[in-house]
């Protein structure tokens, strides 16, 4: 309650709605997100079965850490529920676009990066199933070899 | 049935009602650990922020922090003041913690509730804010629930800056 008689800079109330409005609504939606982008994209990469252990390790610890550090700073409350729902709707519908995530090795970097191959994308996912296929021939042959 | 909700209607109503502002700030004694004994009245002539707040409560202690910066950049002009209303409260002891060097008094819960305005034994949002003009009169006060919007410098600053400019005659 305040005197309205009273000239306040409207300042002070603009910078703690913004505030209040980003931890009580847009940080849901980004944790939401995250999480469900993060969780996603690590069970594709685990699928394709191609990354190392350590890799999946890091990764999984990771996005573990990042998910769990989110919901301990989220405020809760009924207020953030719609919106972190917004932000895991967001995360689902936009990963049922990607055809795959894979750990590809770098031509500059020499190292591996996350590559995502979309379902539009129809020479990524003839790549991906050549590379693929190539793949099991080859663990067929060493099988073969050692029996 | 129409009688009985009528009741419960105005009994729900008078725990809801909270002192109106602007309104003239009742007297108050401010009781330190030490045992110094401040009335509110001895501050007239000043702008006076005070607190009721809970020691235990966590929005109580930075808001604690936020009315210290505030003494300090507004020094000469503004008078803050805390009261703790939990029982038990170590007044002495929060004064130490956050580096408060404002008065911070213990008063009983009834006397806290009659200040604001507000019926005894109804649940109070801490801390609850109170900002008194140089004439004594009190010009904003926290919801009954809390006004987290009172907790923030920049909101204060505002506000401190605004009873400050009023003249006081007036």
């Amino acid at each position: 309650m305040i005197d309205h008689s009273l000239v306040i800079s409207p300042l002070g109330a603009i910078l703690f709605h913004l505030k209040q409005g980003f931890w009580l609504y847009a940080w849901p939606m980004m944790i939401g997100f995250v999480t469900i982008l993060g969780y996603q994209a690590l069970a594709r990469i685990v699928a394709m079965g191609t990354a190392k252990w350590p890799a999946v390790f890091a990764l999984a610890s990771v996005v573990s850490m990042v998910s769990l550090f989110g919901w301990v700073t989220m405020v809760r409350g009924i207020g953030m529920i719609p919106l972190y729902g917004c932000g895991v709707g967001l995360a689902s519908a936009m990963m049922s676009r990607v055809y795959a995530v894979t750990l590809a090795l770098h031509p500059w970097l020499k190292m591996r990066v996350i590559r995502v191959i979309w379902r539009g994308d129809a020479a990524g996912i003839s790549e991906l199933k050549q590379a693929l296929q190539a793949r099991a021939a080859e663990g067929l042959e060493t099988a073969r070899a050692k029996v | 049935m129409k009688a009985k909700f009528l009741i419960a209607l105005a009994f729900e109503l008078t725990l809801r009602a909270q002192g109106l502002v602007p309104r003239p700030a009742p007297e108050f004694r401010i009781v330190e650990a030490s045992g110094r004994t401040t009335f509110l009245s001895s501050y007239r002539g000043r702008v006076i922020l005070l607190a009721f707040i809970s020691t235990q409560c966590s929005h109580c202690q930075k808001a604690s922090v936020v009315f210290q910066e505030l003494a300090r950049e507004f020094s000469g002009q503004l008078q803050v003041a805390e009261i703790a209303f939990d029982e038990g409260a170590d007044t002495a002891a929060f004064e130490k913690r956050f580096g408060l060097t404002f008065p911070v008094g213990a008063s009983s819960s009834d006397a806290a509730h009659s200040f604001l305005g507000i019926a005894a034994g109804t649940r109070l949002g801490t801390p609850q804010v109170v900002a008194i003009d140089r004439a004594g009169i009190i010009r904003a006060q926290s919801e009954r629930l809390g006004t987290p919007m009172f907790q923030t410098p920049e909101y204060l600053r505002g506000l401190l800056k605004a009873l400050l400019r009023k003249d006081p005659a007036r």
